[in-house]
């Protein structure tokens, strides 16, 4: 019951910044190997490869390469660990990981690009391909 | 006449605080009237206004020119009725001065003003509002009498009923069968008082008040009165107020609380009553019915069809239809609303919501020109039904059956987003960019004149102007809404309106109706009529289809000949119309789609000089238009501009409709560019090449101009469907496209544009007084011969008039069960 133990594992806070990479790394790695199964039982190989699927995660780590605080890099590792842990006990739906890491938030968003590329229109033509409220 | 102080006796003596309606500080002191130019505003109050009875209506009234606005609080519509039609002074309550000097004389006919022009004429029908049915007691206009209230004595006019006095002094009596625009039935006995030296208590809504009367509402007798009148009306009542469509509005619910017994003595088996088939509209389970009769009296007085009666006699009493038979009238769906019980309800909203969930938004109908006052009521983002708003000017309390129940049409076939025709001819879904580049695209390819706009019937006034102004900025003028004809005269305001007003038609005496079946293009106006057929004995002449107006009417021929022979003096009706104190002509729907209108036209307004229809206290002469947007689309001139070029329609190649329905298919040529901005998939959309999808009048605010020229706004009630945007932005949006950008980006900048073109349409909630009646300024076009072809029927079927009624499925219903009928 690998996944049982690892639903009850907390650690300590880091002692030291490099401690707080090492986790990061480590946490990395571990993410890496669950791919396989979960590219599987989410039916992923239709929509992404494995390597796209990895550079995508890797681009969620980076987003935060700019924290130096470890008691923060600890923070953002357990809760990596928690929605990896979703991802494995099945608590999200195709759609969550989809929307997450495939498409990624921006794509959700409908005619975000359209609005957002500029075509010399008005503010008022922006506004109307965007929405009717706005 | 009675002066000013006594009036302001009367109401001083109510000593109630939420009563003391003196208006403005100048009424107090009641001989001196109110600065000229005040002006009496009546802003209508939600029918279900007061905390537990629906049948106590208000109007508030306040005076645009108050110094203490917070003073202004209620006086009761039937004492404000009650006040007018014994033509008190009306200086006392706020009046303009104007009015005060109008003589007023009064009798069981109601008020009928003469000088003072027109404006003032229908202030004071704002107050004088007859009720249909109570023949009012004449009364020498000089009386008072003195009655006391629980002690506190009022002075009251002559001929009040006990129950107008108690609300004079601000008591509200209960009250099932009672109802302020019916005859008194007096069989509920729910408004019972003590009367000093009566033997028994008395119903009160029966009982003339007299001098000297000493009414006590609040004694114990009163109290055990009612309370054993609500434990007798809940004997057969069933206990089915948890799977009642009434429950939460219901009169019994909320008198049995507050009125009833906290426990019955009842042990026996309740009765149970057949419920009646009534049609597709009204629902029915008549073991909830008290027997109140105001469905019957509603029917045979208002509705003038007198389908519904009561059979039986005590237990075994029944209200019904005899016969099994349907309901026949366009304003049957009043009949719920007035019902105090759940006997009757609206049959397409049963079991879909409770009232309490529902989210109320006040709005105006567009299924006909009138802008009928209406209340949606939605949940989320659904309608979930329409119910009238209290407007005296516009429909009282009525709405018609088309605008209650079509409701359901707004959640079918409804376009959502843009699509552009293949070459394969299906239509394919794209992006609003796609879609006006397309539109753009097409504008590009063809000349000014070949393009033209048409506006359809449900159009807002700000997308009739933005169509306009893009339509002209590309150089066409080719421009025409649907349904008024194409030679129509759109230069003086007084010749495309109902000058008379919509309520101004109480008083007149005698009608000429030219070409229109007022009962179908305009139920409510129809109503309006019988009101004055029944109150004043008013004789009403038609020359157009025949039809069943609900009231006595003389049938004069469908064709031109009886007019020609009026406009010459030869029929006996032209001299009933000459002598007439207030005649009225209206000329319909039947009439603008005629090659010789023209020529009709002509002979109407010889007719109308002649008989001296127009004067200088009353214009008589009225133009009732079929469709919501026609009378915005005429104050802003869209029509066929001078310039344009009448091509025949083979010419076109460019054209946009604007949710223009009624366009036939044929008469488009098969190679031109069609653009169907609009909210459903109707006619037009199957003929469409890009199909822009618009906000239906529930989802956006826009702005109507009813027939009698009263500017209203929609307000949105639930979200636009799909990707559809206002109408107004998507013509903006193309005119970017196209490259000739409109000036203006918001809402409030349309209405700006309205102050250039058509300022009244600025106006919300204003009537816009029509313009002097031009004498002989415009040249007769008379050249047209005039034909004696006969008055085509603008409406084949009531209930399939627009592309709303054609998805309602209700409206399918009522087609398919009332096809049958001769009268609809």
């Amino acid at each position: 019951m690998a996944t049982a133990v690892r639903a009850t594992m907390t650690r300590g806070s880091s002692a030291s910044l490099e401690e707080a990479k090492h986790r990061v790394v480590d946490f990395f790695r571990e993410v890496c190997r669950y791919l396989p199964s979960i590219m599987d039982r989410y039916n992923l190989y239709e929509v992404i490869t494995p390597a796209q699927l990895r550079s995508q995660i890797s681009a969620q780590f980076r987003k935060h390469s700019d924290v130096t605080n470890r008691k923060v890099i600890d923070l953002l590792v357990f809760k990596g660990q928690e929605e990896l842990q979703y991802c494995l006990d099945h608590a999200k739906q195709r759609h969550h990981l989809l929307s997450t890491y495939v498409v990624g938030r921006e794509g959700m968003v409908q005619h975000n690009k359209l609005g957002v590329l500029d075509h010399g229109e008005s503010e008022f033509l922006k506004n109307f391909y965007q929405s009717n409220s706005l | 006449m009675v002066r000013g102080s006594k009036c302001y006796k009367v109401l001083q003596a109510r000593g109630n605080a939420n009563f003391r309606c003196l208006i403005s500080p100048g009424c107090k002191a009641a001989t001196e009237a109110p600065a000229e130019g005040t002006i009496l505003r009546r802003n209508a109050a939600p029918i279900s206004d007061s905390g537990y009875c629906r049948s106590f209506n208000y109007a508030a009234f306040s005076s645009t020119k108050c110094s203490q606005p917070e003073s202004c609080t209620r006086i009761p519509l039937n004492l404000m009725r009650a006040l007018a039609n014994r033509s008190i002074d009306v200086s006392s309550l706020g009046a303009s001065s104007s009015v005060q000097r109008t003589p007023v004389c009064s009798g069981s006919t109601g008020l009928i003003g003469s000088g003072g022009g027109l404006q003032s004429v229908r202030h004071l029908q704002t107050l004088a509002v007859t009720p249909t049915g109570p023949k009012i007691i004449k009364a020498d206009t000089e009386e008072t009498i003195e009655v006391s209230v629980d002690g506190h004595s009022l002075q009251i006019p002559k001929g009040m009923t006990v129950l107008q006095a108690c609300e004079v002094a601000g008591k509200e009596i209960p009250r099932f069968c009672y109802h302020s625009r019916l005859s008194i039935a007096g069989n509920c006995r729910m408004c019972l008082v003590e009367v000093e030296k009566t033997p028994k208590p008395v119903a009160s809504c029966a009982m003339p008040a007299l001098p000297g009367m000493k009414i006590k509402t609040d004694t114990p007798l009163v109290k055990k009165a009612r309370e054993g009148v609500m434990e007798f009306l809940l004997l057969n009542h069933p206990l089915d107020c948890p799977i009642c469509d009434q429950g939460g509005e219901c009169d019994l619910q909320d008198q049995s609380m507050v009125f009833g017994s906290d426990r019955g003595r009842f042990t026996d088996t309740k009765r149970s009553v057949v419920d009646k088939n009534l049609g597709p509209l009204v629902k029915t389970v008549m073991t909830r019915c008290i027997h109140c009769t105001r469905c019957v009296r509603f029917a045979s007085e208002i509705a003038g069809v007198p389908d519904l009666g009561v059979l039986g006699r005590g237990g075994s009493e029944e209200i019904g239809t005899y016969v099994e038979n349907l309901m026949t009238s366009e304003l049957s769906g009043n009949v719920i609303d007035i019902c105090p019980v759940g006997a009757l309800t609206s049959k397409p909203f049963a079991f879909t919501a409770r009232s309490w969930e529902l989210k109320s938004t006040e709005s105006i109908d567009v299924s006909d020109a009138l802008g009928s006052n209406i209340r949606i009521d939605s949940r989320g983002p659904e309608v979930m039904r329409i119910i009238p708003r209290l407007n005296e000017e516009v429909n009282e309390e009525w709405i018609s059956d088309k605008t209650r129940f079509s409701y359901d049409g707004l959640k079918r076939q409804r376009l959502n987003e843009p699509m552009i025709r293949r070459p394969g001819g299906y239509l394919e879904p794209v992006t609003w960019r796609a879609a006006l580049s397309a539109v753009a695209q097409a504008v590009h390819q063809v000349k000014p004149e070949e393009m033209a706009g048409v506006v359809g019937k449900l159009a807002d006034a700000e997308s009739i102007i933005a169509l306009k102004d893009f339509l002209n900025k590309l150089g066409c003028e080719n421009t025409w809404c649907e349904g008024i004809g194409a030679n129509i005269d759109a230069d003086v305001r007084s010749k495309y309106l109902l000058n008379t007003t919509i309520a101004g038609v109480e008083n007149a005496d005698v009608f000429l109706l030219i070409g229109t079946q007022v009962r179908k293009e305009a139920p409510l106006l129809n109503a309006r009529i019988r009101k004055a057929v029944r109150n004043n004995r008013a004789k009403v002449a038609t020359i157009g289809p025949p039809i069943d107006l609900t009231y006595d009417h003389e049938d004069l021929g469908d064709g031109t000949d009886a007019l020609i022979q009026i406009a010459e003096g030869k029929h006996p009706f032209s001299t009933l119309l000459s002598k007439a104190q207030h005649p009225v002509v209206i000329v319909g729907a039947g009439v603008f789609e005629r090659s010789d209108k023209d020529a009709v036209m002509a002979v109407v307004e010889t007719i109308v000089d002649q008989a001296k229809v127009v004067r200088d206290d009353w214009n008589g002469f009225n133009v009732l238009l079929l469709e919501a947007a026609h009378a915005a689309a005429l104050d802003l001139g869209f029509v066929p501009g001078v310039t344009a070029k009448l091509l025949s329609k083979d010419h076109l190649k460019f054209l946009y409709l604007l949710g223009a329905d009624d366009i036939k298919p044929d008469d488009i040529p098969k190679d031109a560019f069609v653009v169907y901005q609009g909210h459903h998939g109707d006619r037009s959309a199957y003929r469409a090449n890009v199909i822009l999808p618009g906000a239906a009048f529930t989802e956006k605010e826009g702005t109507y101009e009813s027939t009698e020229g009263r500017t209203q706004q929609t307000s949105p009630a639930v979200p636009s469907v799909g990707d559809a945007r206002d109408d107004w932005k998507i013509i903006r949006a193309l005119s970017e496209v196209v490259g000739v950008q409109l000036p203006y980006d918001s809402v409030s900048a349309v209405r700006a544009r309205f102050l250039a073109v058509s300022p009244n349409l600025f106006r919300v909630d204003e009537l816009e007084p029509p313009t002097v009646w031009p004498q002989s300024i415009t040249p007769r076009s008379s050249s047209s011969k005039i034909e004696s072809s006969p008055f085509i029927k603008a409406i084949d079927n009531f209930y399939m008039t627009n592309s709303i009624c054609r998805a309602s499925r209700t409206m399918a219903q009522c087609t398919s069960a009332f096809a049958n009928l001769k009268q609809i």
